[in-house]
């Protein structure tokens, strides 16, 4: 029985292998967040007033609803809006920056762009988005 | 042992038999698209090799930023034909990847990941792009790093403040980079300034942004020095603006 297990496994590994080999250029369209650099709802809602929400969805579902006091930052009209965001931003508050869903990465990108290039601390990727928010608000 | 195995040399054959009528000629698209381009179009050409019409049940692109249009939605058999993904690039840079699932009736769940990687040049890479100082801080010099991007040549770039609170000042430091250092006149009151870097002979125009913080709880407005207009009043500071997005198709996630 232990012979068989051990023979499917090993049929199993080798597409599998191949696979690793055909794909080993691609590159995951995900962006790779830390577990420390996501966030619950219900721990950013602790977090009370001083986090600062940041919608990264497009402007049409930003203007269609959004978390209260939300800012939109979204990657298609970053150059515009960033200003806008950084004006707000105080030190000491935390950024919660959100999409749609869990599969999105449109938060990934401008979480990782606060970090890297307007070198903001404490920046945090919402787990499960704007739709997680929606589940325990509405 | 013989069970398993003639179940698992079944279960292969079954899948080969199912295999997909629908042949991709390729399935990942990397594009390089010019400086001042607003879009990257990739086309993901296909042809039905199949005895039996192939239809399209639905085209979803990983973001909104994409959008994906098939030329027909049913393919005859020996039909050939293209999906074109158009990835609006708006401010992003680096490398960006998307992504365009295409669902067919093939066979059941059958689906195809159709990959869209742009390379989006960047002529300069400023970092940080937004320095501060608290209010009653030392008025400190802070020193914001430019680097030219390996595609372009830029000797010389040129600094503006949008207001007279804050000094900026370039120095050259070789090898395609630049500091520009940036002073506050004072830390006595919340005020901000973009900071507008050109580089020399080009059109495009890039941003940073100073500001003295007034603390965590009482946030200024946008560009509102004392006795200044918010963005959009005449005679406001100009803010940039990007085109603006195409409307995304369902089903996708931003």
């Amino acid at each position: 029985m232990a012979r068989q297990a051990a023979v499917l496994a090993a049929v199993a590994l080798l597409p599998a292998a191949g696979e690793a080999v055909y794909f080993r250029t691609n590159i995951s369209w995900r962006s790779a967040v830390a577990p420390s650099e996501m966030v619950t709802v219900d721990q950013a809602r602790a977090w009370g007033d001083t986090a600062i929400w940041v919608d990264a969805r497009p402007d049409d579902e930003f203007a269609r609803d959004h978390v209260p006091g939300a800012l939109s930052l979204n990657e298609d009209r970053w150059n515009e809006l960033l200003p806008q965001f950084l004006a707000v931003w105080s030190p000491g508050k935390k950024v919660v920056v959100y999409c749609s869903s869990l599969s999105c990465n449109a938060s990934r990108e401008a979480a990782r762009r606060l970090r890297k290039e307007a070198q903001l601390p404490e920046v945090f990727v919402l787990e499960g988005g704007w739709e997680a928010w929606l589940k325990k608000n509405r | 042992m013989k069970t398993p195995l003639f179940a698992f040399t079944l279960s292969m054959i079954m899948c080969l038999g199912a295999r997909a009528e629908l042949k991709w000629e390729q399935t990942n698209v990397e594009l390089h698209p010019a400086p001042n381009d607003k879009q990257a179009i990739g086309h993901f050409k296909y042809q039905n090799v199949g005895k039996t019409p192939v239809h399209f049940k639905s085209v979803k692109a990983s973001c909104g930023c994409t959008t994906a249009q098939t030329q027909k939605e049913e393919v005859a058999p020996g039909d050939k034909g293209e999906i074109t993904a158009t990835f609006n690039i708006g401010d992003r840079t680096g490398t960006q990847v998307k992504t365009v699932t295409v669902e067919t009736d093939e066979a059941p769940n059958q689906k195809t990941v159709l990959t869209l990687k742009a390379e989006i040049p960047q002529q300069l890479e400023i970092t940080p792009n937004f320095v501060f100082w608290k209010q009653g801080d030392k008025p400190d010099t802070k020193t914001i790093n430019v680097k030219v991007g390996k595609e372009f040549t830029v000797k010389h770039i040129k600094v503006t403040s949008a207001t007279p609170n804050f000094e900026a000042k370039v120095e050259e430091a070789g090898n395609g980079q630049f500091k520009i250092n940036v002073k506050p006149q004072d830390t006595n009151k919340p005020v901000a300034s973009m900071l507008t870097i050109q580089p020399e002979d080009s059109q495009k125009v890039f941003y940073a942004t100073a500001r003295i913080t007034n603390g965590p709880t009482a946030p200024m407005m946008p560009f509102a020095p004392a006795g200044q207009k918010p963005p959009g009043a005449p005679g406001a500071p100009t803010v940039p603006t990007a085109p603006a997005h195409p409307t995304a198709p369902s089903g996708q996630t931003h």
